[in-house]
């Protein structure tokens, strides 16, 4: 397995305060891993500062991403390199369609490749095939991005774009929050079924719960601004048992 | 904006120097319509900041320049080069310099006239002289019962100085196959001005679109223009009059729609404001007959130092009728916007159901937009609304689709489509390419 992501002693700052004290974590090809941590430990930092929001200020360290400079991208070019995130409060974009919205996407990335456009023919087939694999209506294709979606409709259109666009780094934004046990599981066996010798994924979540669904192969803890402990799937048990608090004790 | 001293004596005297060249002098009433006309603008002047509808900005160059009729082009020379029309437009009428140059029609169905205001003057002056009214019955009407002739001094003063228009006349029971296209073009020369007046009139029944197509000049000359259009509609009648204005950055353009809505009527009104001058949209609207609808959409886009407001007034005069308005404005650079919205619901007049929404997105931190929505209700059982926002673009917005590989700058572009798309979704399949095309004309984001 080779290494897609490699983070190295990063330090980011936001409005002046520390957030990510030192952050170190490689991830290949293939794997998935959760991060999991109290509140306020720069779970989400962490995800905002690999798509390149704005308003992060990093001190110092390095992230490499299939070898190149990752921060040195604007979030766009990061899309086009298979960047994508889930993102924990999907924004709404009222006046543009989901389908316009995620083709104009997909052939923003292909022309960045430099590859051809897809026209909307070719666009609605590659759609429908992707909305029937996630046993998702058609009907949304339509409707405004995110607009009178509900909790669990949002995150199944995160992970219907992820599926279009697929990715090679998907990173989940505690996905799992606001979601019934129901929608929780509709939307880990989306992303199981998109598994595969490429894709790493970055699984960032509170609970256990979302787990047993998308079994990582690897669990860090992260508190903070440091990864803590990194183990495998059993982590999670011992932490359900202990909490953050024992862990990052021990450790 | 305070009139030079001898502004409102040059255009009186200008009046009383050209008068035996406007149309319609030999018709008694007319001649008393232009005179009465020029004796109130020559009272009011251009209307100052002390006027309510008028406080927010002030026109650059209309107070303090004198535009004169004259043309030093002859009308006929050098008409340009226009498109083909539209195979979905039934009759274009075209006017260049505010003098009509061609009507193009196919064969017309009987019932439907479309020509100019001379030819109706020659021959069906009885038609006009009931459409189009004295200038004092423009005037404001105040809740102190003062009534205010000054906010419609630019509708007197084209009253006095129209040269010609455009008339459509629809028959009862005819659904107009295809719109019907009002095209300005021009090169103006320059400080001078053209006042052009139409009336449109559908018959009981009878349905029909319009196009009123203000293009830019072919020159950037001081230019002031005014359209006056008087509509009216008949019980059960139907009328889409959309509007796409564009002009120069020195061009300073006024239009007023007067609509009067009977029985069963419906009226909706798209106008598209692109310009790079100064630009003043009026619509007012008077819900006379019952189950009455009026829909007024407005889309104001302006940059660099552009100049754009849109006034509009919505009377409810009797029992359940029915009002909309939306406006958007989107301004860039230094621009300049307002909006000024009226709903009026008058005594007795229940059953009346009233919404207003304006949203503007500003996109630059030197535009500035003023939004002033009024509700003045007379009667018990009603249900209006008003709502007014002002925002930039977004930036959790931009960033979301940016995370999915879109560029900057196509995504602010996707953002401000999205805005505008509330006005442009209402306008007709036949007129929504020649919509698209004029917004993206004229309006270019900084990229």
């Amino acid at each position: 397995m080779t290494i897609a992501l490699e983070i190295k002693d990063l330090h980011v700052e936001v409005n002046d305060k520390k957030i990510l004290k030192g952050l170190s974590l490689n991830i290949e090809h293939g794997e998935m891993a959760a991060i999991m941590g109290p509140n306020g430990a720069g779970k989400s930092t962490l995800a905002s500062v690999l798509a390149g929001k704005d308003g992060y200020n990093i001190l110092s360290g390095s992230v490499k991403y299939l070898g190149k400079n990752l921060l040195d991208m604007p979030t766009d070019e990061r899309a086009a390199a298979g960047v994508f995130l889930a993102f924990q409060y999907p924004v709404e974009i009222p006046g543009v369609a989901t389908s316009t919205f995620v083709r104009t996407a997909l052939n923003a990335q292909r022309r960045h490749r430099g590859e051809d456009e897809l026209d909307a023919i070719e666009f609605l087939k590659l759609a429908r095939a992707k909305a029937k694999e996630l046993e998702m209506s058609e009907d949304f294709f339509k409707r405004e991005v995110n607009v009178g979606f509900s909790g669990g409709e949002k995150k199944r259109a995160e992970i219907f774009q992820m599926s279009m666009l697929s990715p090679i780094l998907a990173i989940l934004d505690e996905t799992d929050s606001g979601l019934d046990i129901d929608a929780l599981k509709i939307v880990a066996e989306g992303v199981n079924k998109l598994r595969n010798d490429k894709l790493c994924g970055i699984v960032i979540t509170h609970y256990q719960r979302l787990l047993e669904y998308l079994k990582p192969d690897t669990i860090h803890i992260l508190a903070d601004g440091k990864i803590v402990k990194t183990g495998d799937k059993s982590l999670a048990l011992v932490l359900e048992e202990k909490g953050y608090q024992g862990i990052i004790e021990a450790a | 904006m305070t009139n030079m001293p001898d502004i409102k004596n040059r255009y009186y005297k200008s009046y009383n120097e050209i008068n035996l060249h406007l149309p319609g002098l030999d018709l008694e009433w007319m001649k008393r319509l232009r005179d009465d006309a020029i004796t109130q603008f020559h009272q009011d002047g251009f209307p100052d900041k002390s006027v309510e509808e008028w406080n927010v900005n002030s026109f650059k160059g209309l107070t303090d320049t004198f535009y004169s009729t004259q043309q030093e082009n002859s009308y006929e020379t050098d008409v340009p080069s226009i498109d083909k029309k539209d195979t979905d437009c039934l009759v274009r009428v075209i006017f260049n310099n505010g003098k009509i140059i061609n009507i193009e029609h196919d064969e017309l169905p009987t019932g439907i006239q479309v020509n100019t205001l001379n030819f109706f003057i020659k021959n069906n002056p009885d038609f006009l002289k009931e459409k189009i009214k004295p200038a004092d019955e423009y005037s404001e009407s105040r809740l102190s019962n003062i009534i205010d002739s000054r906010p419609q001094s630019i509708v007197a003063l084209n009253a006095a100085f129209h040269e010609d228009g455009a008339i459509i006349h629809i028959d009862k029971n005819i659904e107009v196959p295809g719109y019907i296209e009002l095209l300005h073009i021009g090169d103006y020369s320059d400080k001078t001005m053209k006042h052009i007046r139409s009336v449109i009139f559908i018959d009981k029944g009878s349905k029909c679109e319009v196009l009123e197509n203000i293009q830019s000049h072919k020159n950037n000359n001081m230019i002031f223009t005014s359209n006056v259009t008087d509509i009216h509609l008949s019980d059960g009648a139907s009328l889409s009059y959309n509007r796409f204005i564009s002009g120069n950055s020195k061009n300073i353009h006024i239009n007023n729609v007067h609509a009067q809505l009977d029985k069963n009527s419906t009226f909706i009104s798209n106008s598209l404001i692109n310009a790079k001058g100064q630009v003043r949209n009026e619509v007012r609207t008077n819900l006379l007959g019952e189950h009455c609808i009026s829909n007024i959409n407005v889309l104001m886009m302006g940059a660099k130092k552009s100049l754009h407001e849109t006034l509009i007034k919505v009377k409810h005069a009797t029992k359940n009728t029915k009002s909309k308005q939306v406006i958007r404005t989107i301004l860039d650079e230094s621009s300049r916007g307002s909006f000024q919205g009226k709903i009026r619901v008058e005594e007795g007049a229940d059953g009346t159901l009233a919404e207003m929404s304006g949203k503007s997105l500003l996109l630059s931190n030197d535009a500035r937009v003023n939004a002033k929505p009024e509700l003045e209700i007379l009667a018990d059982d009603v249900k209006c609304s008003h709502g007014v926002t002002v925002g930039t673009l977004s930036k959790e917005q931009l960033f979301y689709l940016q995370s999915r590989g879109i560029p900057e700058h196509e995504a602010r572009k996707l953002l401000i489509n999205s805005f505008s798309n509330t006005i442009i979704n209402n306008i007709s399949n036949v007129l929504l390419k020649k919509a698209k095309n004029f917004i993206l004309e004229d309006f270019n984001e900084n990229d």
